[in-house]
């Protein structure tokens, strides 16, 4: 906490949650950071304290997806001695360190049921009991939850407190992809190059040229800003960009998602003809059919490898697994993520939906 | 009405928020509109304890109508406060825990929320 990190970012929803910040910090009121993981929730809720009234006072921050239920609750409320096995002595919880601060609840939607309503309750009196005590304590702290979570589907699926969401949604704080704001890359590259030279002054790393630059703004940052932290921690020991990128996952590969028929001629044309056999003559289509078995097997190993791999039913199934998703993603955004209405559109039942759902790992986007 | 009374009105949807501009327009009411909290809470800020009365929705995006009623109430406590909700008792409870002067439930009957407004207005002036 000797120096949190600024909220780096010239993206207009950067810019609008700068300004919420400053608007809403000195209210104190309960507030929900939502966002990809990586995107920098903690450095938001650092940058509330830090322009609340309560910035002299503690920052307590709990994981709650870190800890088993039992120990999550200890760790909330504190124990008296002998509260059960093992507690020799008394010990604060979190509420208490954090009376007058601020309690920072990460990963909210993974706090057990049980654990919610204890929670629900203390947030709507102000009171709490340490385990094994029948006292009660005050308590006044700010809390500020996160989540990566889509809490809304949490409720439907009755693993999260819909009173206990609109309880800490009195404010909401979402912050967008880093893939959605490229705009803000390069300011966050010089932060941390800046940043890590100090820690390796040795370091003969250089920063990204125009080029290179223009290959990370372009690169679509699944693990979002943490990753690209890492990798400018990475090139300080690498001191190469060219390294850094041949470890980004999928780094040729153009931003994922919508992009199924790009127009680009940017394979190798004209170079390639060696794999593709007697049909189609012309490299265009040759490529075209590498391109579309690529997706499902890997070409790049020897041929008799190749063949004890490829099987008509298994790149069937891998195929129509690919083309079910999407359907069922297509489907689901047109009726605004209602899976019982897209399982009808589908026609298939509404569990045969959920299932493919999570075969897929197809999540609705945190809104 | 020599001095019209002035309204902030806030909700995401636009639709509706256009019918209620209308309407109390048409009564000669001065009406500003706002599409969600944060912008409510900016057009606030830069006129304290302009407005007589803020109705608002409370399921918003940013700064909820829960939000914006607790923080009028601490900032502008001369302002009344009457909160719309369509999405069962939750946010309503809340609303009236925030001190909402009234809380009324969608689908709302426009000639009646003007009724509460003049209601509430009266009670201040008097």
């Amino acid at each position: 906490m000797n120096s949190p990190t600024p909220l780096i970012g010239v993206s207009s929803s950067m810019l609008k949650i700068k300004e919420l910040i400053n608007h809403v910090a000195q209210t104190c009121l309960n507030i929900l950071i939502t966002g990809e993981t990586g995107v920098g929730k903690e450095v938001v809720a650092q940058s509330l304290y830090a322009e609340s009234n309560r910035s002299k006072k503690n920052f307590v921050k709990l994981n709650c997806a870190a800890l088993p239920e039992t120990l999550l609750e200890s760790e909330l409320y504190g124990y008296e001695k002998g509260a059960f096995t093992g507690a020799h002595k008394k010990r604060y919880g979190k509420f208490l360190t954090a009376d007058k601060g601020v309690l920072f609840l990460d990963e909210i939607g993974d706090m057990p049921l049980s654990l919610q309503s204890k929670m629900l309750h203390v947030l709507q009196s102000g009171e709490f009991s340490p385990l094994g005590s029948d006292q009660d304590f005050k308590t006044d702290v700010w809390v500020i939850a996160a989540t990566n979570q889509c809490l809304e589907e949490c409720i439907k699926n009755k693993t999260f407190r819909e009173d206990l969401f609109y309880r800490l949604n009195i404010i909401k704080i979402d912050i967008p992809p880093l893939r959605e704001r490229p705009e803000d890359i390069p300011a966050l590259i010089e932060y941390y190059f800046k940043k890590y030279l100090l820690k390796h002054p040795k370091s003969k790393a250089e920063k990204p040229d125009s080029h290179t630059m223009e290959r990370l703004c372009r690169y679509p940052w699944p693990g979002n800003v943490r990753q690209l932290q890492n990798c400018i921690k990475k090139l300080m020991v690498l001191n190469s960009w060219d390294k850094i990128f041949e470890e980004l996952p999928n780094h040729d590969a153009d931003t994922t998602g919508s992009s199924s028929s790009e127009n680009t001629p940017q394979a190798q044309l004209g170079g390639s003809g060696m794999h593709s056999p007697g049909y189609q003559l012309d490299s265009d289509s040759g490529n075209r059919r590498l391109r579309i078995i690529s997706e499902f097997v890997d070409l790049s190993t020897s041929s008799e490898k190749l063949f004890e791999d490829i099987s008509l039913k298994k790149i069937k199934k891998l195929a129509s697994d690919k083309v079910e998703k999407e359907v069922i993603i297509f489907v689901l955004e047109k009726v605004g993520w209602n899976r019982s209405k897209a399982a009808k559109i589908l026609k298939v039942s509404y569990k045969t939906l959920l299932y493919k759902m999570s075969e897929f790992d197809v999540n609705p986007p945190i809104s | 009405m020599a001095n019209p009374a002035r309204l902030l009105i806030v909700d995401d949807n636009e639709d509706i928020l256009s019918t209620f501009y209308e309407f109390f327009n048409s009564l000669g009411y001065e009406v500003k509109t706002a599409v969600d909290g944060f912008a409510a809470l900016k057009i606030l800020r830069d006129k304290p304890d302009y407005f007589h009365c803020l109705i608002t929705d409370l399921v918003m995006p940013n700064i909820s109508g829960v939000g914006l009623i607790s923080i009028v109430k601490k900032e502008y406590p001369d302002t009344k406060t009457i909160a719309m909700t369509g999405y069962g008792d939750h946010p309503g409870a809340l609303a009236s825990e925030a001190r909402a002067d009234i809380v009324i439930f969608k689908p709302v009957d426009l000639f009646k929320i003007e009724r509460k407004v003049a209601e509430l207005i009266d009670s201040k002036e008097d």
